[in-house]
């Protein structure tokens, strides 16, 4: 072999450790999806900003190129590092999104944005895997130390600061995430069953009271178009609010695109805008209205190989740090697509929560990237455990 | 950990379950509202058809204007509210006066712009147009109104237009209409609606959830199609005439409350001219101001009342020509017969009396007509009493009286009353009078000089001489002449398929009628020759004066009668409440009437009658 064969071998060899235990499959997926959405992006939003028919794509597309860097960055973070500085960054976390409510700006009644010259970040949804990370680590510190219940209720403690603060945006979908990550890691980490009946409990009693028993005597937690969305799901004929007009038209985009849909110049309910934020919240109204039944349930099946994927790996990981932060990501990514998908098709309530790697946004794109980009490290790493432990 | 795969598998399974449903279980009706959503209707009005007179002078035409209109859809809010308000008093009107309108024509059909003002001023015009940004959901819309160049001339054959009213909204809509049509109401306008009625022209159009056209933009497009133009057998010049002599008539008698009068064409049934006094503007409830509605609708002189087909009359001597017609058909009265013609008689221990109890000693048929003589009939109504049958009752309704003429205008058309048997056995009060409750002599002996019970439509009456004008055809008489398009040729002929039938009368014996009838007019004590006979020899009339007595004491009067004799061309039936002896006050209205279609000078018509 000459010396041309020699350096090819070692490119090779280097090639081959740094992605050694790579899930090629999520990896794939996750990028599948993700330009399929920058299609959608654009395919959604062609008409919408006049002169500029590729505003909303050439931006999705920027935020997912961005997104894929910081992945392949994160590919060589180690989170047991990382850990020695959780509070710290747990201050950083509610500082920050506790600057969006003071500083923030705002759009449509709601401020969660803060601006950094020419980019805004939405300092919420980047929490999300932070929060994961922060619940991880203190739980996996305590769970042998602290007693059950007290750990308990200092995850909680820990994740409805930051979710209270996110409440205020005021946005109730992303601190919606926040606890179900919360939950997540505590049942991965074995807490008692009785916990979870608790909590189940504690919050029957906490929707009751926001959303009829305070209302009745004058209290209104919610704003009044939260109250709307949240309960225009059981019966949105008859709701004229915006949140019942959106959910009608979502419905109407799903249900006329038929078996095979109406192909993208021909979905007139996203096209005419007759279905709002079709490029973000309802983005999967629109793949079903240009694609139907097909495009759609293709859709919901590549996430749930994509989830299944997350799973494995969360069996895989080489330490418990890993398998928590594991948890707290799959469980963060199924709620969003459950919850977000389910809205559209009418059988969730409206909560504004974006549909991963689809939906429109930034912040929201970058999150969910690193988040996958976690998710690979925590892979290869448990790959490369058990190859030694064999 | 596998409970976690499950868990993600049951929660998606769920999702394309619900997806399965929306998209292949329903698709039918969610691609119906997809559809809905992105195609709208342009609707552009098309002009309702005019009326012409019978020879194309315009009596009711169709002019563009301007409606003031508010779009519902578009003020839902609480702004669209304020907006309303705040036009409402801009405008004059107290504040929650439009959205009251717009909240009752939104129950018709919610989506429908509602018109809140018709025919906008040019003032109003300017307002909302230089306001367009602060009035969202307010538009000025052209549309078309009807326009009466002759005002209220010919106002209760015209009829009127409207709304669709709200109970009969889905007959209309079965038949094509959309529901926010004005469409005819009353008159013609409601008869040939058919034929006058404008086609919009519909446009359909791709939109956006913002209203604007986008895309494919105009998907199909129907032109509006303007309607066909009623030519009317009126003749303008007769109508007016009628109408003026009429109006002169009540206005100079001081106590009568309204006339009424027809002319007809006695051989075809063309109706020339039809009056009734008082009458009201026929644009009154499309423009008219809450007042004026009021007082068309609850003035006792009952202006939107059409006399001449609703109004009953007791029929009076005119009737005495029908009763001849019977007493010479059943073989009662020979021609040449002589009668004594008494003061008064005395039959059935009872007392009849002649008008002013005038003794005419023996007389035959034409001059007890030119006289007018009450015992000479009440003779006549004793023998049809004592024979088998109802000859008086027959022949009425040979004539057509007791039934509607079937004039093309069926809504308010009376059809009077011919008293039998069995009217006096309902009408009747069984406790106080039982014997009331049979036909008696005096019923027919009251008939034989039209009083008693007989009531009639002065359409009828008219009817029933243009059969004896036109030599025994009781004609269908007809407003309509034929359905025109805009350069005057013809469609459709409304009047030559109209049915007649034989009255059933032999010429001689008609004869011996018409011969009685034109020496009322022209003998030398006939009742109505003071107003008639100073005409030229080629326009000689014929015909009956009546004093019909009624619970009012004033008697109404009447005349009927056609020109020119020998050859009728018209027949006049005029009748003015509480006008007076019928030669007074009907005669020169009638005469009024055939010196416009005769074209003689009406001056040589007199003004003033002695008798009956």
């Amino acid at each position: 072999m000459s010396t041309l064969g020699r350096t090819g071998e070692s490119f090779e060899a280097r090639a081959r450790a740094r992605t050694a235990g790579m899930d090629w499959t999520l990896l794939g997926l996750t990028l599948a999806v993700s330009f399929f959405g920058i299609y959608m992006v654009r395919a959604a939003t062609e008409s919408d900003v006049s002169g500029d028919p590729g505003f909303f794509f050439t931006r999705q597309l920027a935020y997912t190129l961005v997104g894929l860097v910081c992945m392949f960055f994160i590919l060589r973070l180690d989170l047991e590092w990382l850990s020695r500085y959780v509070w710290t960054i747990y201050a950083i976390l509610v500082a920050s999104v506790g600057a969006v409510l003071v500083l923030g700006a705002s759009a449509r009644g709601s401020t969660r944005w803060i601006d950094l010259g020419p980019v805004r970040v939405q300092p919420s949804e980047l929490g999300k895997v932070v929060i994961a990370f922060v619940i991880a680590v203190v739980v996996m510190e305590r769970l042998k130390s602290m007693d059950p219940a007290r750990l308990t209720l200092m995850v909680l403690a820990l994740a409805l600061l930051p979710a209270i603060i996110v409440f205020l945006q005021p946005d109730l979908g992303t601190s919606l995430v926040y606890a179900a990550i919360a939950l997540a890691i505590l049942w991965v980490a074995g807490q008692p069953i009785t916990h979870f009946a608790a909590i189940g409990a504690v919050l029957l009693v906490g929707v009751a009271l926001v959303l009829y028993l305070l209302p009745a005597v004058g209290l209104n937690v919610l704003q009044p178009y939260q109250v709307d969305r949240l309960t225009s799901f059981v019966d949105s004929g008859s709701d004229r609010s915006q949140a019942g007009y959106q959910l009608e038209q979502s419905k109407v985009a799903i249900g006329s695109g038929g078996a095979l849909g109406k192909g993208p110049s021909g979905a007139t309910q996203t096209i005419n805008d007759f279905l709002p934020e079709h490029h973000t919240d309802f983005i999967f109204a629109v793949v079903a209205e240009m694609f139907g039944f097909m495009g759609g349930g293709l859709l919901i099946a590549a996430y749930f190989i994509l989830i299944w994927r997350a799973i494995v790996i969360m069996r895989l990981a080489a330490t418990e740090l890993e398998r928590l932060v594991a948890a707290g990501i799959t469980a963060m990514l199924a709620f969003e697509v459950f919850v977000n998908i389910g809205m559209n098709v009418g059988i969730m309530p409206i909560t504004g929560i974006p549909l991963p790697f689809m939906s429109y946004g930034g912040s929201h794109t970058l999150t969910n990237l690193v988040a996958v980009g976690v998710l690979l490290r925590i892979g290869m790493r448990g790959r490369a455990a058990q190859a030694g432990a064999v | 950990m596998a409970s976690f795969a499950g868990v993600a598998l049951v929660l998606l399974a769920v999702l394309v379950i619900r997806l399965w449903f929306l998209q292949v279980v329903s698709n039918q009706g969610y691609q119906q509202r997809a559809e809905a959503n992105r195609l709208r209707t342009i609707i552009t009005e098309a002009p309702r058809g005019a009326i012409t007179d019978r020879n194309g002078k315009a009596l009711v035409t169709s002019k563009e204007v301007l409606n003031l209109v508010a779009l519902p859809q578009e003020l839902t809010s609480d702004a669209g509210t304020r907006t309303l308000r705040h036009l409402s008093r801009a405008l004059g009107h107290p504040a929650g006066y439009f959205q009251a309108k717009v909240a009752k024509a939104q129950k018709v059909s919610p989506f429908e712009p509602v018109v809140l003002q018709q025919d906008a001023p040019p003032a109003l015009q300017a307002y909302v147009q230089e306001r367009q940004a602060q009035l969202p959901g307010i538009e000025l819309q052209a549309a078309y109104q009807r326009e009466y160049p002759n005002g209220t001339l010919a106002a209760h054959i015209l009829g009127y237009t409207g709304p669709i009213p709200v109970e009969s909204i889905t007959t209309y809509r079965e038949q094509g209409y959309l529901g926010d049509e004005t469409v005819g109401r009353a008159g013609v306008e409601g008869e040939y609606e058919r034929y006058l009625r404008g086609i919009a022209g519909r446009e359909q159009v791709e939109v956006n959830a913002q209203g604007d056209i986008v895309g494919r933009g105009v998907i199909s497009q129907s032109a509006p199609r303007p309607g066909e133009t009623l030519r009317l057998s009126i003749d303008l010049d007769v109508q007016g005439a009628l109408e003026k002599a009429l109006k002169a008539q009540v206005v100079s008698s001081g106590t009568s409350t309204g006339a009424a009068g027809v002319a007809l064409d006695p051989k075809t049934g063309a109706v020339l001219a039809m009056a009734s006094y008082p009458t009201y503007q026929p644009d009154v409830f499309e423009s008219g101001t809450p007042r004026e509605v009021r007082r068309v609708l609850t003035s006792p002189g009952r202006p939107l009342l059409n006399r001449s087909i609703g109004g009953e009359y007791p029929a009076a001597s005119t009737f005495k020509a029908i009763t001849a017609s019977a007493a010479l058909a059943a073989g009662l009265y020979r021609p040449g017969e002589l009668i004594e013609a008494p003061g008064s008689v005395v039959l059935y221990k009872t007392r009849f009396r002649g008008f002013n109890n005038e003794a005419f000693g023996p007389i035959a048929l034409p001059k007890a007509l030119e006289v007018s003589s009450d015992t000479f009939f009440y003779a006549l109504g004793d023998r049809s009493y004592r024979m088998r049958g109802w000859p008086l009752q027959e022949w009425s309704q040979k004539y057509g009286f007791g039934s509607p003429t079937g004039l093309d205008l069926a809504e308010g058309e009376s059809a009077g009353l011919v008293p039998d048997l069995a009217y006096k056995r309902q009408s009747c009060n069984r406790k106080v009078d039982p014997i009331n409750c049979s036909w008696r002599p005096g019923d027919s002996i009251n008939m034989s000089i039209g009083q008693g019970n007989v009531l009639v439509t002065p359409l009828q009456m008219a009817t029933a001489y243009a059969a004896i004008a036109n030599g025994g055809k009781v004609i269908t008489p007809t407003l309509g002449n034929a359905v025109v398009d805009t350069d005057g040729r013809v469609l459709r002929d409304l009047i030559s398929a109209r049915a007649s039938r034989a009255l059933g009368l032999s010429a001689s014996n008609l004869d011996v009628i018409k011969q009685g009838l034109l020496l009322a007019a022209n003998g030398n004590e006939g009742t109505a020759t003071p107003v008639f006979g100073n005409l030229p020899p080629a326009f000689k009339v014929a015909g009956k004066t009546g004093t019909a007595e009624n619970p009012s004491k004033i008697d109404h009067a009447w005349y009927v009668g056609y020109a020119p004799a020998d050859d009728p061309k018209i027949v006049v039936a005029v009748v003015v409440e509480r006008g007076g002896q019928g030669a007074n006050s009907a005669a020169p209205a009638v005469c009024e009437a055939m010196a416009a279609d005769l074209k003689f000078d009406s001056s040589r018509c007199g003004t003033a009658a002695k008798t009956n």
